[in-house]
């Protein structure tokens, strides 16, 4: 895909900052309450999206500001109890999502290249980037809290862990399917809007 | 929900709106990492203290700080209890199960609400005293030393301001799009997890095309006027740093020190 220009890069990349800001503000666009606790997120859908349209690094640079966003929100506006024990830590709320972007268009170079079916590509490339999400998150913070209690509040993690590791499971495999769903069903539209620009 | 960053900047001329914003942010920065050494009443108080300054200073009355505390209450009351709940170590006052309450746990608990509370007044300061586009201005002074190992720090930030920029307008845009998918019988917020799902999607096709379309139009303007990169860009606005940014960061460090001093 020939780039038009650099500031047409730049501004398409902002939009897309843009909208991870607002869906990391307003519930129904980013994420889904469910009834047991955490939430569906669709933000990591929106990763896919845009590695699927920009290509793997643009990609791996909004998977980077989301979790930029996700990390200072623990702080300061957190989204769920969870969030200011585990997201604190910048391994577990930024580098799982830039693998996002790094993985997703990993899959979607390689299946364009092996099938040539944009939808089938765009549907795996939303589930391994939502199944990346979930399980790089969920790894990490098994790694970082299994063997200290995190710094900032001293629960003992231990007895919690295998409940938040269950309720992260419970989360993460639906989350995967509606991404699986989502992503071509608006990726497919969105690429002749955009491929129209580019070449226009 | 919509207020978390945008529309909460409040103009005005305290000491604190005057200071520039990288020493704003630094300081910010500075308060939270500090907030983590504190652990007994002497260097809690004295982080109170300095935020009852800070609000003081900043010359905004305290019902909107108040206001901005207001939507965290449970989920900070929800931690709270977490926190009492599953600690460990202590005297055991009430067990049952996996829950176990101590006297350390309760102490803890209490020191986490403060922490809590220390940390959104903080944040709530800087957001009501500085503009967004201040705080992206600000961000890239102080990613200024990212530039030698190649880093487009000055892309990055004006992509940090185009997207601060635009978020209210994509929400206005998002705000009619659901009111038309309203008046067709759509009902956001409800009902089971699918269906929930469902009423998702007609939203982010129409939020996904109309960002295209600003940057479209967006990069019309820019080249228009003559815009070839960003790292070669003058500034409209330059903040120096100043007397007042010197005194702050004094006092926030000398507050630093004490409480390190105290912590036990």
């Amino acid at each position: 895909m020939a780039r038009k220009t650099n500031t047409f890069r730049m501004n398409m990349m902002a939009m897309f900052v843009a909208i991870v800001i607002i869906q990391t503000t307003v519930p129904i666009l980013g994420n889904i309450p469910t009834p047991w606790g955490l939430e569906i997120s669709i933000i990591s859908a929106t990763v896919s999206i845009v590695t699927i349209l920009m290509g793997t690094l643009d990609g791996a640079v909004i998977g980077g500001i989301w979790g930029l966003i996700t990390f200072i929100r623990a702080f300061v506006w957190p989204t769920s109890p969870i969030a200011p024990i585990v997201f604190v830590n910048p391994l577990v709320s930024i580098l799982p999502r830039i693998l996002i972007g790094i993985f997703a268009g990993m899959t979607f170079s390689w299946m364009m290249k092996k099938t040539n079916k944009f939808k089938l590509s765009a549907s795996l490339t939303g589930i391994v980037g939502s199944l990346t999400n979930t399980i790089f998150v969920l790894g990490f913070i098994y790694l970082f809290y299994r063997a200290k209690a995190p710094q900032l509040y001293a629960v003992n993690i231990k007895e919690l862990l295998p409940y938040l590791l269950g309720i992260i499971a419970t989360n993460g495999i639906p989350e995967a399917i509606f991404s699986g769903i989502i992503v071509p069903l608006i990726a497919e539209p969105l690429k002749k809007v955009f491929d129209r620009r580019m070449h226009a | 929900m919509n207020n978390f960053l945008f529309g909460r900047y409040l103009p005005g001329n305290s000491w604190i709106h005057k200071m520039s914003p990288q020493s704003k942010l630094l300081l910010t920065f500075f308060f939270v990492i500090i907030i983590f050494f504190a652990n007994n009443p002497l260097t809690y108080g004295i982080l109170i203290c300095l935020i009852l300054l800070s609000i003081l200073m900043s010359g905004i009355s305290l019902p909107y700080f108040l206001k901005g505390i207001q939507p965290l209450i449970w989920l900070i009351i929800f931690t709270v209890a977490l926190q009492v709940l599953f600690a460990s170590g202590g005297k055991v006052l009430w067990h049952w199960g996996i829950f176990s309450i101590t006297d350390q746990s309760l102490i803890n608990g209490g020191y986490i609400f403060i922490r809590f509370m220390l940390i959104i007044m903080i944040s709530t300061i800087l957001t009501l005293t500085t503009a967004p586009l201040a705080i992206a201005d600000g961000v890239q002074t102080l990613l200024h030393p990212l530039k030698k190992i190649k880093v487009p720090v000055d892309t990055l930030a004006l992509m940090l301001s185009i997207a601060l920029r635009f978020v209210p307008t994509l929400m206005d845009e998002m705000t009619t799009v659901m009111n038309a998918q309203r008046s067709r019988g759509v009902d956001f917020g409800t009902g089971s997890l699918r269906q929930r799902l469902k009423s998702a999607v007609p939203l982010l096709v129409p939020l996904f095309s109309g960002a295209i379309d600003h940057a479209e139009n967006l990069s019309v303007a820019m080249e228009a006027r003559g815009f070839t990169d960003s790292e070669h860009r003058s500034k409209y606005r330059v903040y120096h740093w100043q007397n007042r940014d010197l005194l702050s960061a004094i006092i926030f460090l000398i507050i630093g020190i004490l409480v390190v001093y105290f912590r036990s």
